[in-house]
């Protein structure tokens, strides 16, 4: 491959993926206003848990989207230094470090939501101090110990006065003799017990409330969620098309709607616009980059900080990169299992199978089976250097994929939304060695 | 009359010129300290390589570069990554090479070569430079002995001691506590050495052991740096006579190919042929002792 200067050409995103920002931008402005209006407002970690608050109608801060959002807006640098002046190290997880950040500024703000609007807070670089303290905190968090301990932080660090409930998620081992993906004796025994918690959890909201639990509502978000599951599953598997016409930077960009974006017709209607633009541009030839030549897999978390220059660096390598661990096996990803008539369960079953809550063997199926379905000639592995979760099983899922599909794989190091840790050249240069080798490969007819 | 080829690896601590001739034989090889200034190395480097061959730059029919500056050199026509080139570099030094162990300057890398010669695998030093030669150099320093006495003085080791930290700066730190608690040079030094080997057997296991393997970059001229990695393989190491051009060897090698190949407009029966035998059989062929040529002033 040439890498003498050449004109740069630039991901060809999604249209409707711009459709993301206002819904974004529309729910953290009902987040800012949440205590002009009177709501209670619920700070939580990991899985999306959301449509029990939704159903409660209680607001609800995500730290993982919140802290991406900083990032994506280079807002994170106030939180993180306050985090850090606070005693969390560098090293910890750059979203809870980013989170707890603003947990230190309102502390230090001293007063509750000034009543200023997420964008007079975005004009003013003041997102992380300006967000609404929480009234409450439920955690819910697969898998990471740092996410386990960090809503206890951000209890601690509002006084212990702040009420919390704790959902204790168990994680996926897959070593018995029985054990399936999604089956088994031992995973039906963790989705019941998670089903439990669940249904505590909503007296624990009942009592914050002090209302009724509105379950009717809950089903009725969980039925947009269901739909919006399962466009967003069909649009990503018409990816196997030559070209793919969208690649995991757009559908990391298309996240939120299967994430912290309240459950209603807008998030149907945004995965059903961006299926229809995904069929049309398979009709038209039409790729999610200028020119295809290599397919390949990103395992591992976004760096948010670099969503677009990264989108665009591996469109100037004529790279694209089809498909990803963490778009492709999270995000109310397994939607058949939700029924309607009692929603719990399915939700359970969704927090189970997220990216990082598999053991290894059962993940590494999954991989290979998007591998094979998407015909990818690399992969990534994107090592967060804060998430020990997500990058734990890297050296277990590249020897998995080298032997058993013969790809090349490049281990870059990075972070989530922390870019002090991202060093470009060499990610270059690991990169443009796997290409190196893809491209050799094809040209003496030995396909992965 | 454009008779030659050229291979440029700007390395992160020296530029490495080889140029071949259509033919495939090594006409020159210099190998330069870069100095403080990056582009002034790249230009004794290439010279003293023209110089030796005894051309001029117009004589260069095709130019390919590798290393961290290879997009910065402008006679290249091509770049490829260290990867690719070194990978290629070994093999057509020692063409039963399954294993690459490359431990420069600043980085160190593992590379997995197929039967076939193509890259299979490869795995890299992460973002610390502990284990490759600028580590060496910093201890050198803290230690007080001259580079190229270290190695020798490292095989005089008599106590066994560790150096337990993985950051090089750090490592810097144990080596002068260990001096100041009165542990003599030469056991310091094995220790040193003993930590290069730990973290150059961390990156084989990510990539898997297999031999023949060979060891290129400017560590595998320190016996003691090869003597510990042998030990810590339990495998000998195939060595090239000089370890440091294997990665500019290569990309000359890729830069031969381009002219060569069907269509390149070259008499390519007669010096395809040669061109692959020299490749493959440049064990039967030596290469010709580089020259090193240091700059004027630090290091770096």
């Amino acid at each position: 491959m040439n890498a003498i200067a050449q004109p740069l050409k630039k991901a060809n995103r999604l249209k409707t993926s711009s459709l993301n920002n206002k819904m974004v931008n529309d729910y953290w402005t009902d987040v800012f206003n949440a205590k002009a209006e009177g709501k209670l407002v619920c700070w939580y970690e990991g899985v999306a848990i959301n449509p029990l608050m939704q159903a409660a109608d209680i607001r609800w801060v995500h730290g993982e989207a919140w802290s991406a959002l900083l990032a994506a807006r280079n807002n994170e640098q106030e939180a993180q230094t306050a985090a850090e002046h606070r005693g969390y190290m560098k090293e910890l997880c750059s979203y809870a470090r980013t989170h707890i950040g603003c947990g230190v500024l309102a502390q230090n703000r001293g007063v509750e939501a000034s009543g200023s609007s997420f964008s007079d807070a975005l004009g003013a670089g003041k997102l992380g101090e300006r967000i609404p303290a929480p009234d409450m905190f439920i955690s819910a968090y697969p898998y990471c110990s740092t996410g386990q301990q960090w809503d206890e932080m951000l209890f601690r660090l509002f006084g212990k006065k702040v009420p919390i409930f704790n959902i204790s998620v168990p994680w996926v081992w897959g070593n018995k003799p029985d054990a399936i993906y999604l089956g088994g004796a031992e995973f039906n025994e963790a989705k019941q017990y998670m089903v439990k918690q669940l249904r505590a959890c909503t007296k624990f909201i009942e009592e914050q409330t002090g209302k009724k639990y509105n379950w009717d509502s809950l089903v009725e978000i969980m039925s947009y969620t269901k739909t919006a599951g399962r466009l967003r599953m069909e649009a990503m598997e018409l990816c196997n098309a030559k070209p793919a016409p969208a690649s995991f930077f757009d559908w990391t960009t298309s996240l939120a709607p299967v994430n912290f974006i309240p459950g209603g017709p807008g998030i149907v209607e945004y995965f059903e616009k961006t299926k229809v633009e995904i069929v049309q541009r398979i009709a038209d030839d039409e790729g999610g980059i200028p020119q295809e030549k290599y397919r390949l897999f990103w395992d591992g978390i976004m760096n948010w900080n670099k969503i677009g220059w990264l989108a665009n660096k591996f469109a100037n390598y004529d790279a694209n990169m089809v498909a990803g661990r963490y778009t492709h096996m999270g995000f109310w990803h397994e939607h058949e299992s939700i029924d309607l008539n009692d929603p719990l369960e399915g939700m359970a079953v969704n927090y189970l199978v997220c990216p990082i809550n598999l053991s290894a063997p059962l993940m590494i199926e999954q991989i290979i089976k998007l591998c094979k379905h998407y015909e990818i000639d690399g992969m990534v592995l994107h090592a967060a250097r804060t998430c020990r979760a997500f990058s734990n099983p890297q050296y277990l899922i590249a020897d998995a994929v080298q032997k058993r599909l013969g790809l090349p794989v490049a281990m870059i190091e990075g972070d989530m939304v922390d870019e002090s840790f991202y060093k470009d050249e060499l990610v270059n240069s690991r990169i443009e060695a796997m290409l190196e080798s893809i491209e050799a490969r094809k040209r003496v007819g030995i396909a992965a | 009359m454009k008779n030659y080829v050229m291979g440029v690896d700007f390395g992160s601590t020296t530029t490495k010129t080889v140029i071949l001739d259509l033919k495939g034989k090594m006409v020159a090889a210099c190998v330069a300290s870069k100095g403080s200034i990056s582009a002034e190395g790249v230009q004794v480097s290439m010279d003293g390589a023209l110089a030796e061959a005894g051309i001029s730059r117009k004589e260069i029919l095709r130019a390919v570069s590798t290393g961290y500056g290879r997009r910065m050199i402008d006679i290249a026509d091509q770049s490829y990554t260290e990867i690719t080139c070194h990978a290629r570099g070994a093999v057509a030094l020692f063409p039963h090479a399954r294993l690459v162990i490359d431990i420069g300057g600043q980085d160190s890398k593992v590379i997995a070569v197929g039967g076939d010669g193509l890259v299979s695998q490869f795995a890299m030093n992460d973002r610390c430079a502990a284990g490759t030669g600028k580590f060496l150099e910093a201890l050198a320093r803290a230690v007080q002995v001259p580079l190229e006495e270290m190695g020798p003085m490292a095989l005089a080791a008599t106590e066994k001691l560790t150096i337990s930290n993985m950051c090089a700066t750090f490592a810097e730190t144990e080596v002068i506590s260990l001096l100041a608690e009165g542990q003599s040079k030469p056991s310091v030094l094995g220790a040193v050495h003993a930590a290069i080997a730990s973290r150059t057997v961390g990156l084989v296991a990510r990539v898997g052991m297999r031999e023949p393997a060979v060891m290129t970059g400017g560590v595998a001229k320190n016996k003691a740096a090869v003597r510990f990695i042998e030990q810590a393989l339990g495998a000998k190491l195939l060595l090239p006579p000089d370890p440091q051009i294997a990665g500019a060897l290569g990309a000359a090698l890729f830069a031969l190919d381009e002219v060569t190949s069907p269509g390149a407009g070259i008499d390519e029966e007669d010096q395809a042929d040669d061109a692959m035998l020299i490749a493959r059989g440049c064990a039967t062929k030596p290469c010709q002792k580089p020259k090193e040529v240091p700059l004027v002033g630090p290091m770096h």
